[in-house]
């Protein structure tokens, strides 16, 4: 289900020197047919590029992508980062966090110390992301939008 | 910004110079005394002359390790019992980025620990005399394959080390590796790798250059892996490279892979200029591979066949332990032999395959139509047009990480299996040849009861490794209708 919704701004990028580009394309085209405003930072984007982007967008939600298996030391201070540039957004991260991952409840009470509000393993779904997303900012369809629903 | 030109003489040697200072073992590079080192190597290891003389498709793996002695007892093993044609030397990821303090100190580390601490083979800082430990103990022609989007010394240190074929490009290793090398810059430094090719090339040492065809290495169109592939062999035969092998890498489906190989020979011969050998080489599959040896086995069985009927020069193959990163010795050896039954089967009979033609005609207005696009852009010269291309759209390349691009076409598999767009940017096709996609597009969108989308592409890229070619829904099971 894509839901032509009010629009809200997600920041997404894959952080640290990784340079796996095709999740994030994909996500990104999923979250726009959602209806979301998608600021796609690209690869290999720094702390301060998510914080900067999403200070100057406004942003709703910064989601970070990582698939390398080094996500936990490159977002070591990550939302001090945020914090230091007045950012006030919800927080996901997704991937192959960890190398070797081989107990995913273990890597998500990591990451959610770190502070992330949300943490996805490599398998879920555009869709899952965009339910969770749907959840914690509250969008509501009124009756006409979902007239406009595609399936 | 530069333009087409071939450097002059004493830029070439002002650049020469400036990057040879980069590390120390640069100042080892004569380049006289290179050449009559060339001049000295036996026939059969001069790669140029192989490959161009081969009457079937050569086969040639990928390998890589840190140590000298290590590297040619890999390269050794292969040739010995994979049957490899053609050597590689593939080069460490630190190297690719030009940071050879750190890859002196994990060559180092794996001197002493003999442990795996690099990639790949550090040519740098091995220097000239040990590539030319290399080339004289391996028994057969060695090419230097990389990533590197400024190769400049990596060329300078094994053309003197005696290395004949070097892998690359300003595009092909610019916007699929890398996010933010500006693109007119990489040009800029491969104008110097091409221009050294082409000293060689001028003193009777030809150096062979590879484009890499592969780009992404995920649902590439092959029109725009084409178009590249001429792109970056005009721009080195302007610096005097005289011979060029034009790459591709296999989508999966057999009637697009010929009729794009097909596609490559004709225009690569059109459009490069008459004294510029153009061979071309095929890359087995490069997307995610099935994490089960014997299927693994199967995808390179297909590339095999699918190599027999195209016919290209070389074939770069893959091992059955794909799925899991650098493969042992043994696996790399068997993905070279499981190729060449295949191939040394298929040669020996025909095979007629109906719709190549029509697909080939495709591809070639596609193509021509995007390189009028980068000729309109340039106002007269090849760089700007390439750079501008670009920046607009005009020329992309799906899932580019590089901020040179536009990244923004997406492709997808129709109904048989072949790669077309769903999404096109700003890519310079006409309507016409837009509605055949779509139209494509729609009847796979028809067959699966869903609609046209970037599902379709999700689950295309897992497609080959979860054991199909496309990436339809519920397990693939197409409508009983």
């Amino acid at each position: 289900m894509v839901l032509h919704t009010m629009s809200r701004t997600v920041v997404l990028g894959v952080i640290g020197s990784d340079a796996h580009v095709v999740g994030i394309t994909i996500l990104e085209q999923a979250f726009r047919q959602a209806g979301l405003t998608v600021i796609n930072l690209g690869v290999q984007s720094s702390q301060t590029e998510f914080a900067e982007a999403a200070t100057q967008h406004d942003a709703d939600a910064v989601l970070v992508s990582s698939l390398y298996g080094h996500a936990e030391q490159d977002c070591q201070g990550f939302h001090e980062t945020l914090e230091a540039h007045g950012v006030d957004a919800l927080t996901y991260i997704g991937g192959n966090l960890a190398v070797g991952q081989n107990d995913f409840e273990e890597t998500r009470r990591t990451f959610q110390e770190l502070g992330f509000d949300r943490v996805f393993d490599a398998e879920t779904t555009p869709e899952d992301a965009i339910a969770a997303l749907e959840r914690d900012l509250r969008i509501s369809t009124t009756a006409n939008e979902r007239a406009t629903v595609t399936t | 910004m530069i333009g087409d030109e071939p450097l002059s003489t004493d830029e070439l040697r002002r650049i020469d110079r400036t990057i040879r200072a980069d590390w120390p073992t640069g100042e080892a590079v004569d380049f006289q005394e290179a050449v009559a080192y060339h001049e000295s190597l036996p026939r059969h290891k001069r790669f140029a002359d192989v490959l161009e003389s081969a009457d079937r498709p050569l086969l040639q793996p990928r390998a890589g390790v840190p140590l000298l002695e290590d590297q040619i007892d890999l390269l050794e093993y292969l040739r010995e019992s994979g049957e490899a044609d053609l050597l590689p030397t593939t080069i460490d990821s630190y190297t690719r980025d030009n940071e050879y303090g750190k890859a002196q100190e994990a060559l180092e580390a794996a001197r002493e620990s003999g442990g795996e601490t690099l990639n790949g083979f550090p040519a740098v800082n091995h220097g000239v005399d040990g590539c030319r430990a290399l080339i004289e103990a391996v028994d057969g022609p060695i090419e230097v394959r990389h990533g590197t989007p400024d190769a400049r010394l990596l060329a300078a240190i094994t053309f003197a080390g005696g290395f004949q074929s070097f892998e690359g490009g300003p595009i092909s290793y610019n916007i699929p590796y890398t996010k933010r090398h500006d693109l007119a810059k990489t040009i800029e430094h491969w104008q110097f790798v091409d221009r050294l090719a082409g000293a060689y090339t001028e003193r009777g040492v030809r150096i062979n250059r590879e484009p890499f065809g592969p780009l992404t290495g995920t649902l590439v169109p092959p029109s725009i892996a084409i178009t590249v592939m001429i792109l970056e062999g005009l721009l080195a035969a302007t610096q005097g490279v005289r011979s060029l092998t034009l790459g591709y890498g296999q989508v999966g489906n057999v009637v697009q892979d010929v009729a794009a190989l097909r596609a490559l020979r004709s225009l690569g011969e059109e459009y490069l200029p008459n004294d510029v050998c153009v061979t071309t080489v095929f890359h087995e599959w490069m997307g995610g591979f099935p994490p089960d040896e014997a299927r693994a086995s199967g995808v390179i069985s297909l590339g095999g066949l699918t190599a027999a009927i195209g016919c290209p020069d070389k074939v770069i193959t893959k091992s059955p332990q794909e799925f899991r990163g650098v493969p042992t010795m043994e696996a790399n050896a068997a993905g070279l032999r499981t190729t060449r039954q295949i191939i040394d089967m298929a040669l020996e009979q025909t095979i007629t395959i109906d719709g190549i033609d029509d697909e080939q005609r495709l591809i070639e207005r596609e193509t021509r139509a995007l390189l009028d696009a980068v000729d309109a852009h340039g106002d007269g010269d090849l760089v700007r047009g390439i750079v501008r291309a670009f920046e607009t759209g005009a020329l992309d390349v799906p899932f580019a990480p590089s901020e040179s691009a536009q990244g923004a076409v997406l492709p997808a598999r129709d109904d048989d299996g072949r790669v077309r767009i769903l999404e096109f940017g700003n890519l310079a096709l006409s309507e016409d040849i837009k509605a055949i996609h779509a139209a494509r597009l729609a009847q796979r969108a028809e067959t699966e009861g869903r609609e046209r989308s970037f599902r379709m592409v999700a689950d295309d890229v897992d497609a080959i490794s979860d054991g199909r070619l496309i990436g339809r829904p519920l397990g693939g099971e197409r409508r009983a209708d």
